[in-house]
């Protein structure tokens, strides 16, 4: 289990005063991992970031690093760096000297300083700004300068705060791009803070869905778009036809109803995409209320005994007109099984 | 933005022209007076006044206990407002609705408290006492540290309102992360917090320094006749020797020092601003 | 130090200090004794109600009420229409007349009283009542114009424009669109003002004399001769009145941002 349990997070609990933002929470991560932790805003993840940083002690629990108990150890004294969202450049210092702050306080010699001060801001494509002041930059070029800061330290782990958020499509995109690189090359171990799940599905190895100061879920990218284990979870992914299940049985509309196929038997509920759904035949009937075209595909929203139902075809098929009323189903064969439903 | 000059001069100088005559005018007339001596102008009122060796001591004990009085409520401002801006916004705004209320209060009968507080018979003497520190009475009415006391307490609020909004000024998370980087909370301050805060600090030192130089009540009532401050001397020099040229001396002193520390905050606040 | 201990002590040491010597100041004027003390020797409002009693404070309340109100309203008369040019039009030598407009809160107080003194009220044989007024409106002049223009430059300067354009003339649109966006400004300066040539002394000092007085004046003079609380029950009356009218303006106006 060596490579297991790099940065061991267990049974921590954080609080705001006698506000409690995260409870119990245990997780373990593996060095060179590159994590998300991805929910809504209040949902703990980034209070949860801090207290990894150490800027939050611990009502209780603790977090263990590289073999080392670091709950108690101050923020400055431990080997974690800190993207923030707002970056958190120092206004009146020039980029060089933004990057140099950390190396100074660790009483570097200045050859060393200079010499990775330089290739910290070459590796970010910044050389040519360091004499200039952080006001003078870019919302993107200011990200990488404490992306560079951040990483001249040579941290154990890197924390990312909405690494994405605050950049236009364009940048993004480069920033992704850039991210993954940064960890491919220095194998640092990377956790990330974000709202946005193609973020999340997009840039990490693995994925902590989080709820009211507690993990949902935990898996692949794959294992959370393709098999959700709960309702939250399932919707924040984009399945928009969630029912719960009971008895065997599914609960919607009017009443219960039978399903063809057979469940696990822990089922609590089932989820469709609207790609999901069969349009133009199987026991169900409903009335096209609306659809919307996006280019590949055609929406449609379904009233249907069962509730309102979103489906979804190809374009290259004729668009079924709104008023009519046609047949459909939900295969159960391919439907997520929520374990957690409420 | 409106064009029109005439009706902007309309507006604006009725209030022009009465703080001209109500306070430019005779401050300036009361200003040159220092400088005549026998029908022309000389420097003669301001080598005597400082010939006298009173005067220097109180020249020297105002700019003293201003400085004194300005880094003590700097280093007392930056604790408390870093405690207040740390709190919740409610919480927060009722901390800074407590700290402006004594700005609001009479400085007569905030300075009055003191007599009660450091009087022959006061609550620090009679504590004193009780303890068995002293036996007798320390007189600390009529001293520099009443001075001192007073007018910290008189000034201490414009401090830490300005260090609260340049504190919440700073960019956030700039603490955090300097703490992340590995800072402590010594390099924290020095590296990052006093030179993002610059600004507020000096602000609120001007407001101080030119408070504690220009009060008159608390030296007046604390100092009395043994701690006289330039304030408290003029009158002095007025009331009791009617000898205007000398007041006429202090005002300019006075005003230069205000003046002084007004350039500095400007050219200090600019600088900033420039890069 | 964690924040938990150090936030808490640090505040209750300074409030302490900023606020404690007023609690002090209340206890002392409800002492029964004949002299100033704490703790109080008894208790009893005898000195509260003296400072009723005693006809020079009534007098020279009514003078200081007077100047207070008067000069402020004046002051406002005079800094609205100012702060309006300086922040609406383009004003030519608009630093200037800032400068000039804010010289009363630089120049030390005692200072303006000794010239007014000489070089008014004894050339011209100006009335006190009067010169008094004429110091103490300028003394507000410089908190009215920062007040009111502080309002001013957080209202869109758009609206008057707009107001202009739908056939407002534009007096008509500043008293229509603009006054009434920046009366709780004013307001907060008329209250500032109020409170701060309420508890003006250096100004006051050498043009009071025997027959008028400000009420602070009076306290210190008081105070020389006799060392009974009633100066403390005084202040304790003033502060509370001062507290009276801060905590209705926080309420109403946020008066703390204007200060």
């Amino acid at each position: 289990m060596s490579d297991a349990a790099f940065l061991n997070l267990e049974k921590l609990t954080l609080a705001y005063g006698d506000t409690v933002a995260v409870k119990d929470l245990d997780l373990s991560i593996r060095k060179g991992e590159l994590v998300a932790f991805l929910g809504p805003s209040g949902c703990g993840k980034t209070t949860t970031m801090r207290s990894i940083a150490g800027l939050l002690s611990p009502a209780s629990g603790a977090i263990k690093l590289d073999g080392a108990d670091i709950t108690r150890v101050s923020a400055n004294k431990r080997s974690v760096g800190l993207v923030f969202q707002s970056y958190a450049l120092f206004p009146h210092l020039t980029v060089f000297e933004n990057v140099a702050f950390g190396l100074r306080l660790k009483k570097l010699p200045a050859s060393e300083i200079e010499s990775k001060v330089t290739a910290g801001l070459k590796s970010v494509g910044l050389s040519k700004f360091s004499a200039r002041k952080p006001g003078e930059l870019s919302g993107g070029q200011q990200q990488r300068v404490a992306l560079a800061r951040s990483m001249v330290m040579e941290p154990k782990v890197l924390l990312l705060d909405e690494p994405l958020s605050n950049l236009d499509a364009r940048l993004r995109l480069e920033m992704r791009t850039e991210l993954q690189r940064v960890q491919k090359e220095t194998g640092v171990t990377m956790i990330f803070v974000t709202h946005d799940q193609g973020e999340a599905l997009s840039l990490a190895d693995r994925i902590v869905v989080m709820l009211n100061g507690a993990i949902e879920q935990i898996g692949t990218p794959e294992d959370i778009y393709n098999r959700p284990i709960s309702r939250f979870v399932a919707d924040f992914v984009g399945f928009e036809n969630i029912f719960a299940v009971e008895g065997g049985k599914l609960k919607a509309g009017n009443g219960p109803i039978d399903l063809s196929g057979s469940l696990p038997p822990d089922t609590a509920g089932l989820a469709w995409r609207p790609r999901m759904v069969t349009l133009g035949s199987g026991p169900f009937q409903g009335t096209v209320r609306g659809a919307s075209f996006s280019g590949s595909t055609r929406e449609y929203l379904l009233d249907t005994p069962l509730g309102a139902i979103k489906a979804e075809e190809d374009a290259a098929l004729a668009a079924r007109e709104t008023g009519s009323t046609i047949a459909f189903d939900l295969p159960v064969e391919k439907a997520a099984c929520l374990k957690k439903f409420g | 933005m409106f064009q029109n000059r005439a009706e902007a001069l309309a507006l604006a100088l009725p209030a022009a022209v009465f703080a001209a005559i109500v306070f430019l005018v005779p401050v300036v007339i009361l200003l040159a007076e220092g400088f005549r001596s026998a029908d022309s102008w000389s420097l003669s009122a301001y080598t005597t006044f400082f010939s006298d060796p009173l005067n220097r001591t109180v020249f020297l004990r105002t700019f003293r206990l201003g400085l004194m009085v300005t880094a003590v409520s700097a280093v007392i401002g930056y604790a408390a407002a870093f405690a207040i801006v740390n709190l919740s916004p409610r919480n927060k705004g009722q901390m800074i609705g407590l700290v402006v209320l004594p700005l609001m209060i009479s400085s007569v009968a905030r300075t009055y408290a003191w007599i009660v507080i450091l009087g022959r018979t006061g609550i620090v003497n009679q504590a004193l006492q009780l303890v068995g520190l002293s036996d007798e009475p320390i007189r600390f009415l009529f001293t520099e540290t009443a001075v001192f006391i007073g007018l910290l307490q008189l000034f201490l609020p414009l401090m830490i309102l300005s260090l609260i909004s340049a504190l919440e000024n700073m960019p956030k998370d700039a603490i955090p992360a300097a703490r992340v980087l590995g800072a402590n909370w010594f390099q924290v301050f020095f590296k990052v917090i006093l030179p993002l805060t610059k600004e507020g600090l000096v602000i609120g030192g001007t407001l101080v320094f030119t408070g504690s130089l220009t009060a008159y009540i608390t030296p007046a009532i604390l100092g009395g006749s043994k701690v006289l401050m330039l304030e408290t001397l003029l009158y002095q020099r007025v009331t009791v020797a009617n000898d205007f040229v000398a007041a006429s001396v202090i005002a300019f002193i006075l005003i230069v020092m205000s003046f002084a520390a007004n350039l500095l905050l400007k050219r200090l606040a600019t600088a900033r601003n420039k890069r | 130090m964690t924040p938990r201990v150090f936030t808490p002590l640090v505040l209750f040491l300074v409030i302490g200090f900023l606020i404690g010597p007023f609690f002090i100041i209340v206890a002392a004027s409800l002492s029964g004794g004949e002299t100033l003390a704490f703790p109080p020797q008894g208790f009893s409002l005898k000195w509260v109600a003296k400072v009723f009693t005693v006809e020079s404070f009534q007098e020279s309340f009514a003078i200081s009420m007077l100047l207070a109100i008067g000069g402020t309203a004046a002051a406002l008369v005079l800094g609205v229409p100012a702060s309006y040019a300086l922040s609406r039009y383009k004003l030519p030598f608009s630093e200037t007349i800032r400068t000039i407009v804010s010289l009363p809160i630089i120049v030390p107080g005692i200072i303006v009283g000794l010239a007014l003194l000489r070089y008014i009220v004894v050339p011209f044989g100006l009335n006190i009542t009067l010169t008094l007024f004429l110091a103490h409106t300028a003394l507000v002049l410089p908190y009215a114009v920062r007040v009111v223009s502080a309002s001013l430059n957080n209202l869109r300067s758009d609206i008057e424009e707009a107001a202009v354009l739908l056939g407002s003339s534009r007096a008509g649109a500043f008293f229509r669109v603009v006054m009434p966006n920046i009366r709780s400004g004013i307001l907060a300066a008329f209250i500032l003002g109020f409170v701060t040539s309420f508890n003006q002394v250096p100004v006051s000092l050498f043009l009071s004399g025997p027959g008028v007085r400000t009420l602070p004046i009076d306290m210190l003079s008081y105070m020389e001769i006799t060392y009974d609380p009633s100066v403390a029950a005084l202040s304790a009356l003033l502060a509370f009145m001062s507290i009276g009218i801060v905590f209705l303006a926080e309420r109403f106006l946020g008066f703390s941002r204007y200060v």
